[in-house]
């Protein structure tokens, strides 16, 4: 028999042995499983995944903020300097023009990823050909981006790239490139971006829509719904938590992913596709001005932070009230 | 309200074939339930039905209709699902109102439909909670309420009463009769269970394996199965078949076992006069059409194997010689016990004789 008991009173031995009734009893377990063991035993247990947390994650981000506090130049030494970064950042063109940038790049990159994304998930969702289907829709996901860059860089291209060719034969572009246009260059981009992110969309939609329940389906079939509504009243509340998810994931990635755009545009032509994450690299790793550009990555961890509270507060309510009312 | 007619019906899955050549007519207002075991196609019959399932071949019919090509929306019907199909996000008077909106009825209409649905189903109290608010008998009424503020030209239900206790089924079933006939809107409705069936419906379509076994009244079905295997689903406690062989002995027909050997009446003889040739017959008699009694005077000779008294009948299981045993159900107040000895007599006028190759029966 396993005594039952408060830890600390037990009468245990080194190695956890003792004796109960003259038999010998070694306990890996906490001794009773009813008892919770105290907190200080899950702290040790959580000890090596909080350590590597704190490394990675709390380390780099305090010194973040401690160098944006700095005049960082080439060599080591550093120079406290205050909020002058911040105060700079204030009155800086670029900067304001990068957030300005980078919420048009994100709203059109979603707004079509989530519109060609879903359509592409209804259209899919029971199709015969389903499986084979969605590995081919998700190949451009696996490419990492840089290459993705380079491919749609060679597409592009003004004397040999094929869609420019079609642009142009089409009449829709004039003499210049794609990504050379003042004009056409934020579309570049984000069209690569669709390219490469629609499949994610789809494929979390998809996974939302196997739980959409059949027989709730049918149910307002019969009671005269059509398929268009049929979408909008039973499918759309069924997935919406899905959408959210996909939503957060790419809006975040929106605010960090520049591989693409580096590789395209790098930026260009005359700044139109500069989006924060772009300047920021410009500032930090071409000027090498890591205090500024630290000052840029806090305030572009911020309001990625808030908006991302926004967005899960503003869609979260009805979406959990789904979920929870489940039959 | 609508004449339904089903004819030369196939559905396929693939290469497995659910429902073979189905005609079924309903007339207007009336009651027919589809009765089978699982797979056997009433599902998949009903769902074709409403319009959610693609006919293979054959046609459908509501009135002059032909339904075969009309959506679901278009086919004027209402259908009671198992799992009842609530929008967990509405309220049961929203889940009652959506297919009078998705018609766009005035909000007067679909009040007065709505009340008038809840005082019929005795729900007005639930109106503005939600599905998992409702217990599973609520929810049932409210899928049945939903169909019913449609008014439409046929009612679909699928085994709507299938997950409710034994005590609410057995009210329900009282109930939706009388709402079916108080609505006079045909009914259609499929179940596996042939008490629902039977104390429900005007007429009884059986079907095994996707072919329909019998298409006829309660009555019918339960007197006269046409076939071996209707004879054994529709009943309970089940028929009890016994091999014998049909002799012919100075003039009179005779059902021979080890155990017995019974005259069979002569009305009976001039239709079994073909079953002569045949190498033996399946004989088939309800529980019910069994007299038994202890000691050896009846016709078939046996022991009692166990007595289940059940309060207002006993049920016995008696071991025939020849090692063939037969259910009979018998008054409460029998008092046999394990192993007597006892006798039984068969009422002859209502046992059934079926070939033994083919299982349909001789009359």
């Amino acid at each position: 028999m396993v005594p039952t008991g408060s830890g600390s009173a037990r009468p245990t031995t080194h190695n956890g042995e003792h004796y109960v009734d003259g038999a010998r009893v070694i306990e890996y377990l906490p001794s009773s499983l009813n008892a919770l063991p105290s907190s200080r035993y899950y702290l040790w247990l959580m000890a090596p995944a909080l350590i590597l947390l704190a490394a990675i994650t709390l380390y780099p981000f305090f010194w973040l903020i401690w160098m944006s506090l700095q005049n960082v130049g080439a060599g080591p030494e550093t120079e406290f300097v205050g909020f002058k970064n911040y105060i700079r950042l204030w009155a800086d063109d670029k900067f304001w023009t990068g957030w300005v940038l980078l919420f048009k790049y994100s709203f059109f990159c979603l707004l079509f990823e989530i519109t060609i994304g879903v359509f592409l998930a209804v259209v899919l969702n029971g199709h015969r050909f389903e499986n084979i289907l969605i590995t081919i829709f998700l190949m451009p996901m696996m490419m990492a981006p840089a290459i993705a860059g380079l491919v749609w860089y060679y597409l592009f291209n003004s004397t040999f790239g094929w869609y420019h060719w079609l642009f142009q034969s089409l009449g829709i572009l004039g003499e210049t490139s794609i990504i050379g246009s003042t004009e056409t260059a934020m579309a570049g981009i984000v069209i690569v971006d669709i390219w490469q992110w629609t499949p994610l969309i789809t494929l979390i939609t998809l996974a939302g829509m196997k739980r959409v329940p059949r027989d709730q389906l049918e149910a307002n079939m019969v009671d005269g719904a059509s398929a268009v509504r049929n979408f909008i009243s039973i499918t759309l509340p069924n997935i919406y938590p899905f959408l959210l998810i996909a939503i957060m994931l790419r809006f975040m990635d929106n605010f960090r992913f520049i591989d693409v755009i580096m590789r395209l545009t790098g930026g260009g032509p005359a700044e139109v596709t500069k989006v924060l994450p772009v300047y920021l690299f410009d500032v930090s790793f071409v000027f090498f001005k890591l205090g500024r550009g630290s000052a840029i990555a806090l305030t572009l961890l911020i309001v990625t932070i808030i908006f991302g509270k926004l967005l899960v507060k503003v869609f979260e309510n009805p979406a959990s009230k789904r979920i929870d009312q489940g039959n | 309200m609508a004449l339904v007619t089903i004819t030369n019906v196939w559905k396929y899955y693939g290469k497995t074939v659910a429902v073979k050549d189905l005609n079924i007519t309903c007339k207007d207002g009336e009651f027919v339930s589809v009765l089978g075991p699982s797979g056997c196609g009433k599902s998949s019959t009903l769902r074709m039905l409403a319009g959610l399932e693609h006919i293979s071949a054959g046609d459908i019919r509501f009135g002059d209709t032909r339904v075969n090509d009309l959506e679901p929306k278009d086919r004027d019907i209402a259908m009671v699902f198992e799992n009842y199909a609530l929008y967990p996000h509405k309220t049961v008077y929203e889940n009652m109102a959506n297919p009078l909106r998705l018609r766009n009825e005035s909000e007067d209409t679909i009040k007065k439909r709505i009340a008038f649905a809840a005082e019929m189903l005795e729900i007005e109290y639930l109106l503005q909670r939600k599905p998992m608010e409702l217990s599973g008998g609520q929810k049932q009424r409210t899928a049945i309420g939903r169909a019913i503020v449609r008014e439409p030209k046929l009612f679909l239900f699928d085994e709507p009463i299938a997950h409710l206790d034994a005590k609410l089924r057995a009210r329900m079933r009282g109930e939706l009769k009388i709402m079916q006939r108080r609505l006079g809107t045909t009914m259609i409705y499929v179940t596996h269970d042939q008490l629902e069936a039977m104390s429900m419906a005007d007429r009884i379509a059986v079907m095994n394996n996707g072919v329909l076994q019998q298409f006829g009244t309660p009555q019918e079905i339960y007197n006269h199965p046409v076939n071996e295997w209707v004879a054994g689903f529709v009943g309970e406690p089940p028929m009890n078949f016994i091999d014998c062989d049909l002799i012919e002995e100075g003039g009179g027909f005779y059902a021979v076992h080890s155990a017995f050997k019974v005259a069979v009446p002569a009305d009976q003889a001039a239709k079994l006069r073909g079953a002569l040739k045949s190498s033996g017959v399946r004989m088939g008699i309800r529980p019910d059409q069994m007299a038994i009694s202890l000691g050896q005077e009846g016709a078939a000779k046996g022991s009692i194997k166990i007595t289940e008294p059940l309060g207002g009948d006993t049920l016995v299981d008696v071991d025939l010689k020849g090692a063939h045993h037969v259910l009979v159900k018998t008054d409460a107040d029998f008092r046999g016990q394990m192993n007597n000895s006892c006798s039984l007599n068969f009422d002859t006028s209502r046992w059934h004789f079926f070939s033994k190759e083919t299982g349909v029966a001789y009359f």
